[in-house]
């Protein structure tokens, strides 16, 4: 199972949101288009997807100014069994 | 199994309407930062003197009068509420004698699940005593919410919505599912008031008598809950998305509804809703925009109709109904 790119994964959040482009260095509060409500439908099919990543919303509980989609999915990378990895 | 007809309905919404825009201004923002956020444009709200028992009880004489019958013709009454006429006794008590209702009554909460328990309840119920039963849905959310609060000030509105069922040698109900999630308890929640939190000075200092929402928790296992309650309801009836005819969700957040339409594969057309004019009405919301639809002659006898609501606890229920009943031999 392979995780998907940073770069999948802003593909996958405009595809949510109908946001242009997602810039996966931006902070996320700063991405227009792209609400809380979105990063939940998001992570909505990522666990569809991805049952065995222990995703949930505090995912995004400590968002702040500086949070990117970059940092978002070092998070996800943290939390996937190393099987998912590889 | 005993059957029900749904012989009469009725609502009753305040008249006051607030808008979108009015809102947007008490909080500094844009409309359309409301509308693209939740999909209402505007809601009604209780004026002086209304209160969720007298919404409860417009409602249902109005219900009553559309099936013929009065309140001394109804065995049971329920009322569906989160936000009671007050703490003891249940709005029900208020209701029963507002009708003049002539058998029993008991209150459900399921926050915004209600009206699907209270349904599936006063149908069991009507499977060992099948006489007529009254189910109103009623809530007045806007008073227990803080209106500076930007996640929920923008999403409720009170509203009461009521059903009359009388006895059939028909089934109406093809399917159901009900299902809740104890362990949610905290995603949305009025802390102050019951037996865990008294009533003190400082809870009312501290504003713990308002609603509080973990938005992105709702958010996502109202999607989650939902899809799942209707995906089993549909296999226990063993039909397709593309058979039902319509679909009633509960009208909380018109993102929310697309998001359970798009994972279940409900064309949107089914979409049975009137979250624009009456917001998030709780508990009213199902059988609001259920007598709407009746009264536009949207809903004809045969139509598959899937009512299907969420709601704090969590709660989540979803009853598939054959409109004018199904035998066992059809």
């Amino acid at each position: 199972m392979d995780l998907p790119t940073v770069e999948e994964l802003a593909g996958q959040l405009a595809a949510v949101s109908g946001a242009e482009n997602v810039d996966v260095d931006a902070p996320l509060l700063q991405l227009a288009d792209v609400d809380s409500l979105d990063l939940m439908e998001w992570l909505y099919g990522f666990q569809n997807k991805y049952p065995d990543v222990p995703a949930d919303e505090s995912l995004f509980k400590d968002i702040d100014d500086t949070t990117t989609l970059r940092a978002v999915h070092e998070k996800l990378m943290a939390l996937a069994p190393a099987a998912a990895r590889s | 199994m005993s059957g029900f007809d749904i012989a009469g309905w009725g609502i009753s919404v305040p008249e006051r309407v607030l808008s979108s825009v009015e809102i947007a201004e008490r909080l500094g923002v844009d409309e359309d930062w409301i509308v693209s956020r939740c999909g209402i444009r505007e809601r009604r709200i209780v004026g002086p003197g209304q209160t969720t028992a007298s919404l409860a009880i417009e409602a249902g004489a109005r219900a009553l009068e559309k099936a013929g019958l009065t309140g001394a013709d109804i065995a049971h009454l329920i009322v569906a509420t989160a936000t009671p006429e007050q703490l003891s006794p249940a709005t029900s008590a208020f209701v029963h004698h507002g009708l003049g209702i002539a058998g029993s009554a008991h209150d459900v909460n399921a926050e915004c699940s209600g009206f699907v328990y209270a349904l599936m309840t006063a149908a069991a119920w009507m499977a060992i005593d099948p006489r007529p039963c009254l189910i109103i849905g009623s809530d007045t959310h806007s008073l227990t919410v803080d209106p500076n609060d930007r996640d929920l000030s923008i999403l409720v509105g009170d509203g009461a919505g009521a059903v009359v069922l009388t006895p059939s040698p028909d089934t109406w109900i093809r399917a159901w599912n009900l299902g809740a999630d104890g362990s949610k308890h905290d995603s949305l929640k009025v802390v102050a008031g019951g037996s865990r939190m008294p009533t003190t000075a400082e809870t009312v200092e501290q504003g713990l008598h308002y609603a509080k929402i973990n938005g992105n928790e709702i958010y996502l296992n109202a999607v989650r809950f939902s899809v799942r309650t209707i995906r089993a309801t549909l296999e226990q009836a063993k039909v397709g998305v593309d058979d039902l005819d319509h679909v009633v969700p509960h009208q909380a957040n018109i993102r929310i509804i697309n998001s359970i339409l798009s994972h279940t594969g409900v064309a949107p057309e089914k979409l049975v809703t009137n979250l624009d004019r009456y917001g998030n009405t709780a508990s009213a919301s199902i059988p609001i925009a259920l007598a709407e639809a009746l009264d536009a002659g949207r809903i004809a006898d045969g139509d598959l109709v899937l009512l299907a609501g969420f709601g704090a606890g969590m709660t989540w229920g979803s009853i598939l109904l054959q409109w004018g009943g199904v035998t066992d031999e059809s």
